[in-house]
């Protein structure tokens, strides 16, 4: 026995010297990989939150990218919104974002108060990316104190996404300068007439009830807090859950069970406030027709409605901000992927894009309508600020609106809740 | 042989003969070398517990104390983020959703793998495929693409919404129903009962037949063997399935998270204390609070582990020197 103990321990101790070797190895190709290469091609890294239908578009744009550029190669992943930021934030905090990615407003200040955005202005000066030619002020959405935080691709405005068929059998016709007396009066003869409820929980969207509060000279956030009191919140929540009571607001238990689809989409509701190249997503995702109606008013004029865009940002840890601009570059001027993208992530927001793509389909002919016809009524006012937490306090008005509907929680005690969890938000 | 090979080998009783003495004075010289090489095949092994996991409590201990949201610098702030729990609703209903889930999961999966290994336990045809049918939920039942079929199952105008309706008992769909739709996850983790079956199954084959026939003699009747026969006799082993399982159920996340579609909803009715966590830490950016909220879970698990080896006394039978 003795004998041939000793040669078990001779494999042993090569096996796990092997081993050790091998784990060591890993390491070094896992930490050390980097992404550039002998011949001088160098990888990005680009994510994006959508769906399906973004993700064929945004391959078709890389592939004309990477044939532009050969020695810069893009590695894509997407996930849906809420999904995506989680994950951002994790590799944010790891040192390891993604080098180009899709943001909104709501992002801006968070990320730059954690050091996470490149100041793009050293790579415009440095000749890599235009900001020239973008349709009237929408440059001016990716500034934040003096830096160029982001570059926009689209433009969007809050719109009310309807079913059209559902809207027409119920005969009902929306118009530019409607009230909210009338439009809440068109949910009930919706109700009444085609069994549909008239709207999908509007109550708990933030977007929406800052044009509500920017109608009454309000917003929704200031410079570093809430721009409502509980009395405000206590009383557009209260009729919130009333109308959903009232079978006018669809049910949030079949909200909550249509997701991650929309309840306008799957049919439980005949509409639903939302930025208006959603009718793209809609569309793609239901079966009925699916059109754009003018916000709700006060006074049959001010709709609260401003300019606001999805962008490309870079991340401030990036070790190839050169390579990172030209992508930025080519993604919002080149005319071809403008032609491909359509309005899937707003009006485009470079005149060279604006240009060329003409919408041929209904969808996209009606938000290029939507958008003119918003323009032209003048009702378009400056984007109000979005503090640093502004994303948690977001999430936090929509599920706790939600919940609200369930009749789990009393309105006052869900008022009580929001605020607390807005002052943890802006202090995190 | 490393010291804790001895010690186990010393607990099971087939392997209790006598040790050679001579023999292992012999081999004393090469025993540090042995060690080493003990060691070294470990690495792997102790590489990645010091990493992956030592390494990662001692950081989340510290970060329970602090205020930490992943990009700042953390601050100390001392218990605050514990005595924050207790004024904190959201916490508290994550408390007395997983409370409701353990109290009403665990003995429900038991009592079916402890019915179903009773059913087992007596031969007869095909006993290896039903073993093996029973269990397999055990197997695919933690996966995320299960939760996604229990969530389609259990939605509005599914399978068991139709079922319900046909009875005339109709609710709607229990995800999206706050009243309902725990009970959707108890359903999943209880059909998931095939672990604690085999492990009754094994328990149950331990059990001397001549008590049996002792009993059968005196007139004992399948109740009453059952009552004291079976289940003292099998009690350690059930006492092994109700810690098992207790523990496995204050950890519940995959299954809340993926049927309430990662909203942990609705109205927060499946918002696990491990949801609640990760909601916390990920999206909320409050990662000292989440570190905290882990210690805290890890002494409620410790205590509710403590009572449940002090209550054994009361009624775990072992057999004389066994033991």
């Amino acid at each position: 026995m003795g004998t041939s103990r000793n040669v078990e321990r001779r494999t042993i101790l090569k096996a796990a010297g092997a081993s050790a070797a091998a784990l060591g190895l890993a390491a070094t190709a896992g930490c050390g990989g980097g992404s550039g290469s002998g011949d001088g091609t160098v990888t990005i890294r680009y994510s994006w939150w959508g769906a399906e239908e973004r993700a064929k578009k945004i391959n078709q744009t890389i592939a004309l990218f990477e044939k532009k550029y050969p020695k810069i190669k893009v590695k894509t992943d997407f996930q849906t919104y809420a999904s995506f930021w989680e994950k951002f934030q994790t590799q944010a905090a790891g040192g390891n974002p993604p080098d180009v990615f899709q943001n909104a407003v709501t992002f801006l200040r968070k990320y730059d108060k954690r050091g996470i955005l490149l100041d793009l202005k050293s790579q415009v000066q440095a000749g890599n990316l235009s900001l020239d030619h973008f349709r009237a002020g929408v440059t001016k959405v990716g500034q934040v104190d003096g830096k160029q935080l982001g570059v926009p691709v689209g433009s969007n405005t809050m719109a009310l996404v309807i079913d059209k068929k559902v809207f027409a059998k119920a005969g009902v016709e929306p118009h530019e300068g409607w009230t909210w007396d009338d439009y809440f009066k068109a949910l009930k003869t919706i109700h009444d007439k085609t069994k549909v409820a008239g709207d999908t929980g509007y109550f708990a969207i933030m977007y929406l009830y800052d044009l509500y509060l920017r109608q009454n000279g309000k917003a929704f956030y200031t410079a570093d807090g809430l721009g409502f009191d509980k009395a405000d919140l206590t009383e557009w929540w209260t009729d919130g859950y009333n109308r959903v009571k009232a079978g006018l607001v669809t049910d949030p238990k079949v909200v909550q069970q249509d997701a991650p689809k929309s309840s306008l989409s799957a049919g439980h509701g005949a509409s639903e406030f939302t930025w208006d190249n959603f009718t793209v997503r809609y569309t793609a995702e239901g079966s009925s027709t699916y059109g754009l109606a003018p916000i709700p008013t006060m006074d049959g004029k001010h709709t609260g409605q401003y300019l606001a865009s999805l962008m490309l940002s870079a991340s401030a840890r990036t070790a190839h901000p050169k390579e990172v601009a030209q992508f930025i570059d080519f993604m919002v001027h080149d005319p071809e992927v403008g032609k491909i993208m359509g309005y899937d992530r707003g009006i485009l927001a470079s005149t060279e894009q604006y240009t060329a793509y003409k919408p041929t389909d209904p969808v996209n002919k009606e938000i290029a309508q939507y958008e003119d016809d918003t323009a032209k009524a003048g009702v378009l006012g400056t984007i109000t600020p979005h503090p640093s937490g502004a994303d948690t306090i977001e999430a936090a008005f929509l599920r706790i609106g939600g919940d609200l509907g369930q009749g789990k929680t009393k309105v006052a005690d869900a008022v009580k809740q929001f605020f607390t969890e807005s002052e943890a938000a802006f202090q995190a | 042989m490393g010291p804790a090979v001895t010690l186990v080998k010393d607990s099971l009783p087939a392997a209790r003969e006598p040790r050679p003495v001579a023999a292992d004075a012999r081999r004393r010289p090469g025993r540090r070398r042995e060690n080493l090489a003990g060691y070294l095949f470990m690495s792997p092994w102790i590489a990645g517990f010091l990493l992956l996991t030592a390494g990662p409590m001692v950081a989340s201990l510290y970060f329970a104390f602090t205020d930490y949201n992943l990009f700042n610098t953390p601050k100390w702030v001392g218990f605050d983020n514990f005595t924050r729990m207790f004024d904190d609703p959201r916490w508290q209903k994550s408390v007395e959703v997983t409370a409701k889930y353990v109290v009403i999961g665990t003995p429900l999966k038991l009592l079916l793998a402890l019915g179903v290994a009773l059913l087992l336990a007596q031969s007869r045809r095909g006993q290896a495929f039903y073993r093996a049918a029973f269990y397999a939920p055990s197997l695919i039942g933690a996966s995320v693409s299960v939760g996604f079929v229990w969530r389609s199952l259990f939605s509005d105008g599914a399978v068991v919404d139709r079922t319900q309706s046909f009875f005339g008992w109709h609710v709607g769909g229990w995800v999206g129903n706050a009243d309902w739709v725990l009970y959707c996850l108890v359903a999943l983790t209880v059909w998931q009962f095939g672990a604690p079956m085999v492990i009754f199954l094994a328990g149950l084959k331990q059990v001397p037949r001549e008590l049996y026939e002792a009993a059968e003699m005196d007139g004992a009747g399948p109740l009453r063997r059952f009552w004291n026969i079976t289940l003292p006799m099998i009690s350690p082993v059930l006492f092994f399935n109700v810690l098992l399982e207790t523990i496995h159920s204050f950890q519940i996340f995959g299954s809340a998270y993926v049927v309430s579609n990662t909203q942990c909803g609705p109205a927060d009715a499946t918002l696990v204390y491990t949801c609640y966590l990760y909601q916390q830490g990920f999206k909320n950016a409050q990662m000292g609070f989440a570190a905290a909220m882990a210690w805290m879970l890890l002494l409620a698990v410790a205590l509710v582990t403590a009572v449940l080896f002090w209550s054994q006394k009361k009624w775990v039978h072992y057999e004389e020197g066994a033991r």
